[in-house]
This record gives C-alpha cells, structure tokens and sequence, in this order.
C-alpha cells in the first residue's frame, strides 16, 4: 500500500494539473482516469473499519 | 529523654563490661533517646555498594555523623547525592554495634536547594543533554501528517495503550499500531524502557511516528522518564516521537527531548492523527475539483471546434462571395464583347450560305445571295 499521504499528494497535482494546464484532451483524460483510481484508493482506506494492533517482537526486557 | 542516665548503675559484679553490653546499651540508650529526627549537613564520603545500600557521613564545620541509606529507601531517589550537597535527612539515629559506631539510618533524602535531590539530578542530566545538543529546538522534527505505523512504548495492560487505541480507532483506523512492550514504573523499569526504544532505535519497524507513554502515576514513577539514559534513547529514535507521560505539571527529560509533548496518551494520539473526517472531507473535495477540471477541460475542446468551426464557414463564405463578385464582373465584360450587343446598336452580319463572314466588297459581286444577321433574327438578300 502506497503512504496516503503521498496517495494524497499526488491527486492534489493531478487536480491542478488538470485545473490549470491546457493539457492534450488525450493527456487530460488520462490524468483524469489516474485520478479517479487514486480517488478510490483513498476512500477505501479512510472508510476501513479498525485499526490493528500488533505487538512487535519483545523487545528484549520488554514485559514485567 | 527521660531521667538523667546513670551509665554505670548497671555496672556488673566484677566491675567491668563486655563490648558488646555497653554497645548494646549505648544503642538502646540513644534510641529511646533520640526518636527519628531531621538533620541537616552535608554529604560526604559516600559510597554506593553492589548491594544497594548507601554509606556516606553528614558533616558541618565541626563535626560528623556515619549515615546508612538503605536499598529499599534510596531506590525512590533520582540518583546519589553529589558530594558537598546539603541536605536534610529525616534518619534514625543509633549505635552500630558491630564497629560500635554512632550512625544515622537515613530514611529520606532532600536536597536543601529548591525541589530536592530531584531538581538537582534533573538540571545536571538537562546539562548534559543539553550540552551534546539533544535538546536543541531545531532537532524537533515534524509529526507525519498521514502516519501509516505508530509505534507505542508502554505497558501491554496499562491504561495508555488503550486511550492510545481508542483514539486511532475513532480518528485514524488506517493506522496500525506496533506496542513495544515495556515496564514504565517500579524497579527496572529505566532498562525496560530504553530497551522498547531501542528496538524502534534500530529502524527495522519501519514506523512513521512513536509514542512513548505511560498513564497517570506519582511524581515519583515519574522518574524514569527522567532518566537520562532514557532521554538519550528517545533522541536516537529514527522517527518523531510524541512524549506522554501522564504529568501535567512535570515537564521530564522525556518530554524535553522528544519531538513533541503531549499531557496524556489520548492527547499524543490526537497529535499523532489526522481525523479522518476531516480527510474525508478533503478527498471528496479533490473528487469534485477533479470533475470539474475535467469537464471544463472537454469544455474548452468543444468551445475550439465551435470555433474552429465558425471560422471555416466565415472563410467558405468569403470564398463565395468573392467568386461571385468575380462572376459578375467576367459576365460583364463578357457582355460587352458580345456580338449580339453590337447588333443591337444597329450593326449587321452578312454571312455567305457555309456561314462565312462576308467582310469585303469584292466578296459580294452582284447578284450574290447572303444572309443578313440582324439584332433580332436573319434575312435573306441579294446584291443587285
């Protein structure tokens, strides 16, 4: 899984990009379409139900 | 102190003691007679043994007094009292009988300067710090805005990993959570700690931002985040770490050095996190940013065909009217030159019978049939 915020970084340039660039429609259609996965990408993950706790090997003198 | 003493009323038959009666005696003498008081003085000759207990002497200009401090009451201390500090101690005084020495049991330890042997093995270890730069402002780094891995240092059943836990739930679940299991307060708990952070020292965890924490607790359990040792450990951690160690009052060396301070778990877990919703929010935004850039920029497309468009019929027009004009001036000039036109001004055509031209005179001897081309039809004719 890719950080999101680097997810997130990315959508931002490909909405200004799109937003101010005169851009090829062939070369906006696809910023659009990477966008739009991205999009989903960042949904899916904020929309995930529980975090997970996980208990690192025990770091020695770790415990009582 | 009772009666006056009578040393030697008890002195036995034969006039003389053992050693071991008159320490004996002295002892219980000088416990009955001297109840746990304060002292004042200062420290001096100390010495810590392997088994934890203190021996130093108190001293003042005149005179001095052997002190013991042991284990089970020095553990609660930040650390031995520097030589030449002045301190109170609340002791017990009495006779060691196996040396027949006067000495003190000391049960608690203050420094006479403000805040105690705490505030002074604090300000000496911040020195330190302070010194090999770990408590620079500029070495604070910046918390990540989307952390992915969160490490917890802390007990696996205490209170902060739940707090901790329960705010990543609500606010982040995107978050895994990595405990590095340690003892946070009571005995060992200095070494169990520095060994959590250790392990996150190495990096191999591969965490955006680590907390190190502990709930509420006394001032004193307070003390490992106090340790220096601790403190260095925290510097060493390869990403940002948050401090919370549950004192809002008691800023520790933890806290100092970390990259940021929080007053509880709950709160460092707040700090470690974006809220989600708000994020939401913000993606949804881009959603609809992002439609609209592409749809103003199909936009702009059909705007430059209509253009485009507009253009080729303004030139295809232009074009026309332009071979019109032309037409019409070709149609004049056409006109002009033609014969017709000159019939109509009255002129003639004599043509022979093989349509030819009759120009000459001497293409017309007497008696010469031709035709005549007038302007609105032909004659026939004869020279006479």
């Amino acid at each position: 899984m890719p950080g999101f915020g680097e997810q997130l970084e990315r959508l931002e340039a490909i909405v200004r990009k799109l937003e101010a660039e005169d851009l090829d429609l062939d070369e906006a259609l696809k910023l659009f379409e990477e966008g739009v996965e991205r999009l989903r990408a960042a949904r899916e993950q904020l929309t995930q139900a529980e975090s997970k706790v996980k208990k690192a090997l025990k770091g020695e003198g770790s415990g009582r | 102190m009772g009666a006056p003493l009578d040393l030697f009323a008890a002195a036995s038959a034969e006039g003389a003691w053992t050693v071991s009666e008159v320490t004996r005696r002295a002892r219980t003498v000088i416990e009955a007679g001297l109840p746990p008081l304060w002292v004042r003085g200062e420290v001096t000759g100390f010495k810590a043994w392997r088994s934890g207990h203190w021996y130093f002497s108190l001293r003042d200009k005149t005179a001095q007094i052997r002190c013991a401090m042991f284990r089970d009451d020095n553990r609660r201390l930040p650390g031995p009292p520097p030589e030449g500090t002045e301190v109170f101690a609340f002791a017990r005084p009495s006779v060691y009988e196996a040396k027949g020495e006067f000495s003190l049991t000391v049960k608690e330890l203050l420094s006479t300067e403000q805040g105690g042997l705490w505030k002074l093995a604090f300000e000496k270890a911040k020195a330190a710090l302070q010194k090999d730069g770990l408590l620079d402002p500029a070495r604070k780094r910046r918390l990540p805005p989307f952390p992915l891995r969160i490490a917890v240092v802390t007990s696996p059943d205490g209170a902060a990993l739940r707090d901790i836990e329960a705010v990543i739930t609500r606010r982040w679940p995107l978050a895994e959570l990595i405990l590095v299991a340690a003892k946070v307060q009571g005995e060992g708990a200095e070494a169990s700690v520095c060994a959590a952070l250790q392990v996150l020292g190495k990096g191999t965890l591969d965490v955006d931002v680590a907390i190190v924490g502990r709930g509420g607790g006394s001032a004193e359990d307070l003390w490992t985040f106090n340790s220096e040792r601790v403190a260095r450990a925290v510097a060493a951690v390869p990403c940002p770490v948050i401090s919370a160690v549950g004192h809002e009052t008691d800023v520790t060396l933890c806290d100092l050095v970390a990259d940021l301070r929080a007053p509880t778990p709950s709160a460092a877990a707040e700090a470690a996190t974006p809220d989600r919703v708000d994020v939401l929010a913000h993606v949804e935004h881009l959603a609809e940013r992002l439609a609209r850039g592409l749809s103003q920029r199909a936009q702009r497309t059909v705007d430059r065909l209509d253009r485009t468009g507009d253009r080729l019929t303004g030139a295809m027009q232009f074009r026309v009217e332009q071979s019109r004009a032309l037409l019409t001036a070709h149609g004049a000039r056409l006109d002009a030159l033609s014969p017709l036109k000159i019939l109509a001004r009255g002129y003639a055509v004599a043509r022979d019978e093989h349509g030819r031209v009759l120009k000459q005179v001497k293409q017309l001897p007497a008696g010469r049939e031709f035709t005549l081309r007038v302007t609105d039809g032909e004659v026939d004719a004869r020279v006479r």
